[in-house]
């Protein structure tokens, strides 16, 4: 590690829980044996807040979050390949507003479900090598952006099923791509991060026709102008080991990489040389027993806080934008010991899920304070 | 600072003054005061980082907001474009959530029944919930999509690219996992390596500039104190004396420049001006491949001139004919001026030039004290008759940015400290024929540099636009014909004074509205066209100045020449040191440039703990020894020698070396007609090279139809065959799946017996480089090397063409050759054999036996595996 100069210090959490909120599992599900990469709520439309998808083995299900704890399987999609290995799994959305779910995995194939049909939309094809994660644009939930082991991200059109952009090349990832995210705000902006230990912001925003493009196109999807994006705005190292998670807070990033923590930082670029910058780490998140890759954590609808599990099955619910840091909670459970992938936290943060390497998914639900 | 400062010079024995006084202070109270400084430094880091966030968090709560609102409206966007469809997940949900409330008052039946109406599979299971569940999800099949042989993203390249530097693996850490899960180290050597890259970043930062500030402020300058702060900062007291020294001194160059030169800091663009831009044009242009920013020879290369290539330029028979409205012909006449004078002028111009620039030149070898930096390189573009001498090294490291005389003094400073950067020599414009008369006249004053007075009579290499700025601040009046040579032009000159009376008066206000970077290109056109305002106009200042206004300048600028008295020089002087002041920070800003273009680059260190290890590349031959040298153009200016650099290298000169056309060294291309260069009767051919219409004699092609014109026709009509890389004519070819493994090249037509195919393509890279990404590389069992020549590797890894993915066969139907093409080196694909449409390529990649991967080792296998396509068991997950 860097030594970390005077007066750049980074606040850090204490890991005694302020017992602001406390919860307690309600639920769990085995799904199967097959570990389970992904969990996510739908934050696109607000009819499906308490709906949330899982990905893991050949198989996508659909469940909806009921009072008590109560968990409906909804839908259920089972890829034919079985060596198929779902990584990844993000609510989207139709331009006319119908549900969709898009998939990816080992194969390398975007699979974009139409939930509101029952059946597959599109496979996408393209990447060149399994796919670490794939997200949503929230202000056009129409786009997706996947991150993938060939070293690229690229930017996709699921309702053309076009690859718009190719996020690769001179100014690149140098190893797989593990993660990546839309800024919130900024429709021009995302962010990914990778097994090469640094973290990219990446600006579409001269390639802003060729997304508009995507949506009119009526040519056969192949025929479109994909463009590279060879350079990033700001490349970021933050971490000295593979990053694994990246989210945009505002305009702050938490990532984590093996290192038992997550990390806020601020990106600051310069204007006039782009790829170049210096990052302002503002607060780190203590997060014990977390130093193996391919754990991410998820945050509620207004990023108040944010869960990450840890291998031993534990979970950590960090207050993300209070100073100084503070833990909401430590969620424990004497059975819950596999890895945690991935944690989703609802709508207000008052139920959340995990998804484990054994194959179970867990719920908990904050108790009513007394 | 209210604190007694060193002055810098004095800074020694301040210090020992400062020695005695501070050794009271006991070193507890030292630390104390640091102590409370870095708790201030601490809170004031809080409370920024606290704010910061505060900001933040409002910026988020606006966005979810607004994210949320647009949530809202698609529920109600569906309902209302929903056309008549059942959206089955809000069918589901609600199945779900009516169940789950019907718990206690219904059976279950409503559910049945709901799900027998809408016929599709039953509905929602409900899990952890008491009520029984009859029945069960039916999964919906994602029908099986045939996934593509893996592959890492890259950039198709036309042509092969130099690595840049941040694109090196040497010296970085590159963690990769096994699929068994466990981790290892690669790429990096040694774990000091890594270390070492981080010790580097050892800056001070605000925090701790503040710190030592505040605290010799509060205790003094002292040892003591200084040892403390080393402690207290884990830096060294040296370390930090010179810190504080450094803040000392630009805190008062800082204050005095500020009150000083102001001007000259506000703004320090404000001299952009054609030197800048034809710093860039130097920096930046190929000479080779004729482009800006050649990514295969890359920026800042070293020029050599050739002696024997420059054209002079032909003056085109002068029309008599006004150039334009603005022409200076009809000014003139309009003025009454005589039409005759400026025509004869032009002649007269050219016919002196040669003279003029020999003199010129001499004068240039004579040092004045101004042209130090660029005294060397004297030899001038334009200048043809100028025979080479020994002055003109190779090594000269880009002396002179001098270009245009006039400029040339306002940028010393910079050329000072761009000249330890820059590896080139730069161009030297030779000085503009407005001079020739005196300079016919007066001895070349080559040995002048001490005095002023010298340094006046020599003033022809002086700045022009310097006394032209001197006379306008002195507004003295212009007497230079007292000092006026008897000259043989001796009419022309009276008719100049004429026009000088004229114009006298608007000088003033003319002069200054000359930018620099117009009297830049006004000189340059001087060089290239000679006197002769209506080219220059039309050619170079178009849309700036008008035909009559540059004539007016150049007579205004010759009379100049004669017009110098001691008050101008003195005065210039000093506008040289305002103007070195300025240009330093322009030095610093264009520097800054170049090296942001070579990305953040790390001091790397190698050791050759792993430099044994070897990679599988690719080869043309089965020899160890390299057969091919890379070739970098020579810049002997006379037949090259023993100690050519070409020679020595074992290169043939080619044409982009300084030498004469005569280098015995030369390649000398070949004479073939008939032949079409396609057999080794052919010395191009036999040499691995291809044809050069610039070398070889009779090679050249028709392009087009024909309906542009048929080029002269040489070799009795027969078309050279031998340049299809630089013409790129190459095959169709087309990327696929593999019959072998993973994805393989085909062609597209048939073609037949040693037909060229195509070019494989990659980034350049060294050897040692090559050794390190083999390393990755051969992990993933994928290898994109291919040995080029002594120096380079090419890697298609991320950069590269289709033809990088023809698999290996032991018994190909194609053959790779290096070709040496207009002095690059480059990797041509043949056809072995006749190959007919849609058949996959196959090349021997010639990996050193001992060295080749398991499926290149076996030639009776059944086929040729290249890619390891096995589908990776399992995710390589690090495990706990």
């Amino acid at each position: 590690m860097a030594r970390i100069p005077l007066g750049c210090e980074a606040v850090a959490g204490s890991l005694t829980p302020s017992k602001k909120r406390d919860y307690r599992v309600t639920n769990r599900l085995q799904e199967g044996k097959r570990p389970i990469y992904a969990v996510v709520f739908n934050f696109i439309d607000s009819r499906y807040f308490n709906a949330f998808a899982t990905a893991g083995g050949n198989r996508v299900t659909v469940y909806q979050c009921l009072e008590g704890g109560v968990i409906a399987v909804l839908q259920s999609y089972i890829d034919e390949d079985k060596d198929e290995s779902f990584y990844t799994v993000s609510w989207a959305c139709n331009i006319d507003g119908t549900p969709f779910l898009v998939a990816g995995g080992l194969n390398g194939i975007i699979r974009v479900i139409d939930t509101g049909n029952e059946k597959i939309y599109k496979s996408l094809v393209g990447h060149g090598d399994s796919i670490n994660e794939i997200r949503t644009q929230p202000l056009k939930p129409s786009l997706v952006v996947s991150a993938s082991k060939d070293e690229s991200v690229r930017l996709w059109n699921i309702h053309t099923g076009i690859c718009i952009l190719i996020f690769a090349g001179a100014g690149g990832h140098r190893n797989e791509v593990l993660s990546v995210d839309f800024h919130p705000s900024d429709i021009y902006r995302i962010a990914s991060c990778g097994m090469d230990n640094t973290v990219k912001i990446w600006s579409m925003k001269e390639f802003w026709t060729y997304v508009e493009k995507s949506f009119t196109w009526t040519d056969l999807p192949s025929k479109f102008p994909t463009k590279y994006v060879q350079f990033p705005v700001f490349i970021a190292s933050v971490h000295t080991n593979y990053v694994d998670c990246n989210r945009w807070i505002g305009d702050f990033m938490l990532s984590k990489s093996v290192d038992n923590e997550l990390v806020l930082w601020e990106p600051k670029m310069k204007e006039q040389s782009p790829g170049e910058g210096t990052v302002d780490i503002l607060q780190k998140y203590p997060v014990p027993e977390c130093d193996i890759w391919f754990i991410k954590f998820s945050c509620d609808f207004h990023y108040k806080a944010a869960a990450v599990g840890n291998r031993e099955g534990k979970i950590y619910v960090w207050e993300v934008q209070s100073n100084p840091p503070v833990l909401i909670a430590r969620l424990t459970h004497a059975q819950s010991k596999s890895s945690i992938r991935l944690t989703a936290m609802s709508f207000d943060g008052s139920t959340i899920l995990s998804c484990c390497e054994d194959g179970t998914i867990w719920r908990w639900d904050v108790v009513a304070s007394s | 600072m209210s604190a007694p400062k060193p002055s810098p010079s004095a800074s020694g024995s301040d210090l020992h003054i400062a020695d005695h006084q501070e050794n009271g202070s006991s070193e507890l109270e030292i630390i104390s005061v640091i102590e409370s400084l870095k708790e201030k430094v601490a809170s004031d880091r809080c409370a920024y980082i606290k704010k910061r966030i505060e900001e933040n968090a409002e910026k988020v709560l606006d966005v979810t907001k607004n994210l949320y609102k647009l949530s809202m409206e698609r529920r109600n966007f569906k309902i209302i474009c929903g056309d008549g469809g059942v959206d089955l997940l809000a069918k589901r949900q609600k199945d779900a959530i009516d169940m789950h409330n019907g718990i206690g008052t219904s059976n279950g039946d409503n559910e049945s029944s709901s799900s027998q109406e809408d016929g599709y599979a039953s509905s929602a299971i409900l899990l952890g919930s008491s009520i029984a569940v009859k029945s069960a999800v039916r999964p919906i099949n994602l029908p099986e999509v045939k996934k593509l042989p893996p592959y890492t993203t890259w950039i198709f390249l036309d042509r092969n690219q130099r690595m840049t530097e941040d694109q090196s693996v040497v010296g970085r850490r590159r963690i990769y996992y096994d699929q068994n899960g466990g981790e290892a180290l690669i790429c990096s050597d040694s774990e000091e390596e890594a270390v070492d890259d981080e010790e580097e970043k050892k800056e001070f930062v605000e925090s701790e500039d503040y710190i030592l500030r505040m605290t010799i402020k509060q205790m003094g300058f002292s040892d003591t104190t200084l040892d403390v702060l080393g402690q207290c900062l884990s830096r060294r007291s040296g370390e930090l004396k010179a810190r504080f020294e450094d803040h000392i001194k630009n805190n008062t160059t800082t204050s005095r420049v500020n009150n000083g030169n102001a001007e000259g800091f506000v703004n320090p663009y404000i001299d952009k001006d054609l030197d800048a831009a034809l710093d860039s044009f130097d920096n930046l242009f190929c000479r080779r491949c004729l482009v800006f920013d050649c990514r295969l020879h890359g920026c800042s290369q070293d020029l050599s001139f050739p002696v024997d290539k420059q054209l002079q330029w032909n003056f085109p028979d002068v029309d008599k004919e006004p150039c334009g409205p603005g022409c200076h012909r009809l000014v003139l006449e309009s003025e009454g001026l005589s039409f005759r004078q400026a025509s004869l002028e032009e002649k007269a111009a050219p016919a002196s030039n040669t003279a003029s620039m020999q003199i010129q030149k001499r004068k240039q070898g004579g040092t004045p004290l101004k042209k130090k930096t660029k005294s060397c390189q004297s030899e001038s573009a334009s200048s043809s008759e100028v025979k080479p001498t020994n002055d003109i090294p190779m090594s000269v490291k880009s002396a002179g940015k001098s270009g245009i005389d006039k400029r040339s003094s306002k940028r010393i400073a910079e050329n000072v400290l761009v000249a330890k950067k820059k590896r080139q020599k730069k161009m030297v414009t030779s000085d503009s024929d407005r001079r020739e008369s005196e300079d016919n006249s007066n001895p070349p004053n080559v040995k002048c540099t001490s005095s002023r007075k010298s340094r006046r009579k020599e003033s022809p290499l002086l700045d022009s636009d310097k006394s032209l700025q001197d006379e306008a601040a002195s507004g003295a009046s212009n007497e230079s014909e007292s000092n006026q040579p008897v000259t043989s032009s001796g009419e022309t000159l009276k008719k100049e004074e004429f026009i000088d009376e004229n114009m006298h008066n608007q000088d003033l206000v003319e002069s200054k509205s000359w930018k620099p970077f117009e009297k830049a290109l006004y000189e340059k056109g001087i060089q290239i066209f000679g006197r002769n305002s209506c080219l220059i106009a039309r050619n170079l200042m178009s849309g700036l100045k008008s035909c009559s206004e540059i004539f007016k300048y150049m007579h205004r600028s010759e009379n100049r020449i004669f017009s110098r008295d001691g008050d101008g020089m003195v005065l210039s002087d000093g506008c040289l040191k305002a103007d070195g002041n300025e240009t330093v920070g322009g030095g610093a800003r264009r520097r800054s440039r170049f090296l942001r273009r070579k990305g953040r680059v790390r001091r790397l260190k190698y050791t050759w703990k792993s430099a044994g290890y070897q990679s599988f590349r690719k080869r043309i031959s089965e020899r160890k020894d390299q057969p091919c040298r890379q070739y970098s153009p020579c810049g002997c200016q006379t037949a090259c020698g023993k100690t050519c650099p070409c020679l020595v290298n074992g290169t043939c000169c080619e044409k982009y070396c300084g030498c004469p056309k005569s280098c015995k060294n030369r390649f000398r291309g070949c004479h073939c007609a008939k032949s079409q260069c396609r057999s080794r009767q052919c010395p191009c051919f036999a040499a691995d090279r291809e044809c050069d219409p610039d070398v070889c004699r009779n090679c050249w092609i028709s392009c087009g139809d024909g309906t542009l014109g048929i080029p002269p026709q040489r070799g009795d009509n027969y078309e050279c065959r031998n340049m299809k890389l630089l013409l790129k004519q190459q095959q169709r070819v087309l990327l696929g799946r593999s019959d072998v493994s993973g994805w393989g090249a085909f062609l597209k037509n048939s073609v037949s017996k040693h037909e060229y195919l195509g070019e494989y393509t990659g980034e350049l890279i060294s050897h040692r480089e090559a050794d390190k990404r083999g390393k990755i590389y051969d992990r993933e069992n994928s290898s994109f090397l291919f040995n080029l020549n002594d120096q380079f590797v090419l890697d298609a890894y991320r950069k590269g063409d289709k033809l990088k993915f023809a698999n290996h066969s032991p018994d190909p139907n194609c053959y790779a050759k290096v070709i040496m093409v207009a002095g690059d080196h480059r990797v041509g694909i043949f056809a072995k054999e006749r190959i007919s449409a849609g058949e996959e390529i196959f090349y021997d990649y010639r990996y050193e036996a001992d060295r080749a991967p398991a499926w290149a080792k076996k030639p009776e296998a059944s086929g040729s595996k290249r890619e390891d396509c096995g589908p990776s068991s399992g995710r390589a997950k690090k495990h706990t």
